[in-house]
């Protein structure tokens, strides 16, 4: 943990800062990027950086949200429906989490990232000339399919503090059809109810710590909202990349971290 | 701020009324206000608690309480003279957890009694009921 109290705080806040960008940019909440430097920079135990992600994921969401609800990019109603599924997946995966043995989440962390990361840089390998941009016209396919993809986004988010964007963006793209620009403002505006769900439960817990929250909050936001004008100026094709790219480094370091003898903390 | 009644966007079925507030305007305000108000609060509180100690670390667990328990707390500390940085940070904590909640609230709402779609009332209700439950806990 670095020494003095303003490197600290500072550190902070600029985490918050790259995490509330790519988490605006790509729908991913920034989870993804908070947990593993809190744990590995920080050496913060993995349920208070799971806590602190969750309420970091809340301000992405909102502040993200905010701005692309308003410029219609992110389909509410879609958004709504598979809240359902995933809430319920949320709530039962926080109750489980402090059950669960520390290596054991972030080898499933990482596997489930190869995964998205996988699926997305093979399709935008076979598609990146065409993809359909924010604006196209789009029907929504395999609802039965999203559902369940989102009831599972649900549970990984509660057990992961990830908010399920980095499932959900995949399914929503890749199965039900939605463009990505949309897939990753309507996952923005969904994994804020998300991560509040796993996040009143964390709180109960003392896993919320402020010290950890307020300077990575106070960074996300600020992230967040230059995020969400980046996202709108870049083609879907890189963006894509960019998705695949962060899900494959942090795959590598999360497992890399559990084989060399666990968690801190 | 948007353009009330823009049909065939990204929200899929063009909305009855284009005169009332949308439900894409009002969900953004809720989300707006909520982040901007929680911030405006861990900042305050932030540079009340660094002109103080003249340090920005807040060393502070909570731990076993439910939210409500915890705001409750502190609003009692708060009447009893007893306003500290640490309070101002912990409610924008706090309003930032129940941005999404409120935003849920505000939907069902909305479609409830505005756009008396019930399809969307139920699953806005559902939602609200787990995120309710999940409020409550206390493990």
């Amino acid at each position: 943990m670095p020494n003095s109290a303003t490197q600290f705080f500072a550190g902070l806040g600029v985490l918050g800062v790259f995490a509330g960008t790519m988490g605006a940019l790509l729908g991913i909440g920034g989870g993804l990027i908070i947990i593993p430097i809190l744990t590995l920079v920080y050496g913060v135990p993995i349920h208070q950086a799971i806590g602190t992600s969750l309420c970091c994921i809340i301000a992405t969401s909102s502040g993200a949200a905010a701005n692309y609800v308003e410029h219609r990019l992110s389909n509410i109603r879609l958004g709504m429906t598979l809240e359902l599924a995933t809430t319920v997946g949320a709530v039962a995966g926080a109750l489980v989490a402090a059950a669960l043995h520390r290596e054991a989440l972030a080898i499933l962390f990482a596997v489930m990232l190869c995964y998205a990361g996988g699926t997305m840089v093979r399709r935008s390998l076979k598609a990146s000339a065409t993809e359909p941009e924010a604006t196209a016209s789009y029907t929504i396919r395999r609802w039965p399919l999203g559902m369940i993809g989102s009831g599972v986004a649900g549970v990984v988010s509660g057990l992961l503090g990830i908010g399920g964007g980095p499932i959900k963006v995949p399914i929503m793209y890749l199965v039900m059809g939605v463009p990505f620009k949309v897939a990753t403002a309507t996952s923005n505006f969904m994994i804020g109810v998300t991560a509040a769900a796993s996040a009143f439960i964390y709180y109960s817990r003392g896993d919320v710590q402020l010290l950890l929250t307020a300077p990575t909050a106070i960074g996300v936001y600020v992230g967040a909202s230059l995020g969400t004008h980046i996202m709108r100026r870049t083609p879907s094709r890189w963006l894509i990349r960019l998705f695949s790219a962060i899900m494959f480094y942090f795959a590598i370091m999360m497992v890399w971290k559990a084989l060399r003898g666990g968690f801190a903390g | 701020m948007s353009e009330p009644g823009v049909p065939g966007t990204a929200a899929g079925a063009v909305q009855p009324s284009s005169r009332r507030l949308d439900m894409d305007a009002l969900v953004g305000y809720i989300l707006l206000d909520g982040v901007l108000l929680s911030m405006a609060l861990v900042v305050a509180g932030l540079f009340w608690h660094w002109l103080k100690t003249g340090h920005l670390v807040l060393d502070y667990q909570i731990s076993g309480m439910n939210l409500f328990q915890l705001v409750g707390t502190e609003i009692r500390e708060a009447v009893f003279g007893q306003l500290r940085p640490r309070l101002l940070v912990n409610l924008g904590i706090a309003v930032l957890m129940l941005t999404p909640f409120l935003r849920v609230v505000a939907s069902v709402v909305y479609f409830v009694a505005f756009l008396r779609n019930w399809k969307y009332s139920l699953f806005t209700t559902f939602v609200l009921s787990v995120l309710t439950y999940s409020l409550f806990l206390r493990s």
